[in-house]
């Protein structure tokens, strides 16, 4: 009972961060600050997905991290190609699986 | 290209996530179940989080009987990213009302935030911000019942799952997805490379304070960009708030 307490009081926090800006109403988002909060997904997405594809399986390593990157490189090519997500991930998956398949000491 | 209605393709980018969350979201599932925290209790984070990180960090703090306390602080830091994702959101729908955003709030997890900032843009024509709220909650429940489901799949499969699962590098690749789209400008680019390149150099520091550490960096010197690329402020015709 009181871990289920504890895991609401986190969902209770983590819906007032995501409620902070949305139901504060009344002050419209100010001219300055727009060009700040357009810089907010690029960075953060790049920085959750940067060290996930140096290190896929937790460490850096030579076989998992050039498969891991080529298997990026063959995403955002398809990507850029498609512009269609699953084909791009299947793309992703599949260079990944190759790579290993591949590359000595995976 | 056909052009589908909004719902419509909420529901095809919801579905897209969802695909790519599978081995994460199954493999996070398994980790919820085997953590010694009663296995629907655990699992209950989904709905109450909807945020694959703090749900593990939790529960596994929970598993070793860490203070409460300890407990809700760290895994509010792990999401403090969220506030970031707000003050972008508000920006980006500033013609909903309460209730809507009060429902927003709840689902504005990180990939349906990184589908709303791909597609809305604050300087939309009224028409377009017309089309913007039935994509975001198509596409939104659609991955909050990807995730009910995937991670409902995981608990009771738990040890069964296959060890074989390209776990980490399938959610690499959906989250390098998300971020393509995002990268529209150069300081869009500028804010992505600083904030990955200073996340790989932090990824060892604690709490996943190296990602708000990266996320500040990354925003400060795409926003440096923007404002040099922008010339000095046009005057404006509203003038409502200085």
């Amino acid at each position: 009972m009181s871990d289920l307490l504890i895991i609401a009081a986190v969902g209770l926090g983590t819906y007032a961060m995501r409620a902070a800006f949305l139901l504060r109403r009344g002050e419209a988002v100010r001219e300055q600050e727009a060009p700040v909060l357009q810089q907010v997904a690029p960075a953060v997405l790049a920085a959750i997905t940067l060290p996930a594809l140096l290190a896929p399986r937790g460490t850096v390593s030579l076989p998992d991290t050039s498969a891991s990157l080529a298997a990026a490189a063959a995403c955002f090519l398809i990507w850029r190609h498609t512009r269609r997500f699953p084909n791009a991930l299947l793309a992703g998956l599949v260079t990944w699986w190759l790579a290993l398949a591949i590359l000595p000491g995976a | 290209m056909s052009h589908p209605s909004p719902a419509r393709a909420g529901l095809r980018d919801g579905m897209s996530v969802v695909l790519g969350y599978i081995p994460f979201a199954l493999a996070l599932g398994a980790a919820l179940g085997s953590s010694g925290v009663d296995p629907l209790t655990a699992w209950l984070s989904s709905p109450l989080m909807i945020s694959g990180a703090a749900q593990l960090v939790t529960v596994q703090m929970l598993g070793t009987g860490a203070a409460a306390a300890v407990v809700v602080v760290t895994a509010l830091v792990v999401n403090a990213r969220h506030v970031l994702y707000s003050a972008s959101m508000a920006s980006l729908v500033p013609s909903w009302g309460r209730k809507d955003r009060s429902v927003a709030a709840y689902l504005l997890a990180d990939p349906m935030f990184a589908l709303a900032s791909a597609r809305f843009h604050s300087q939309d024509p009224p028409e377009v911000q017309a089309t913007h709220r039935a994509y975001f909650f198509a596409a939104s429940w659609t991955c909050w019942a990807g995730w009910l489901l995937l991670t409902g799949a995981g608990v009771l499969l738990g040890e069964a799952l296959p060890a074989a699962l390209p776990l980490d590098v399938a959610t690499a690749l959906t989250f390098l997805l998300l971020l393509l789209p995002t990268l529209q400008s150069a300081a869009a680019r500028t804010s992505a490379v600083v904030g990955g390149v200073v996340a790989a150099l932090t990824a060892g520091l604690p709490l996943g304070l190296g990602l708000l550490v990266a996320t500040a960096a990354g925003i400060t010197a795409g926003t440096c960009v923007a404002r040099s690329n922008t010339p000095a402020p046009t005057p404006r015709k509203d003038t409502s708030h200085v």
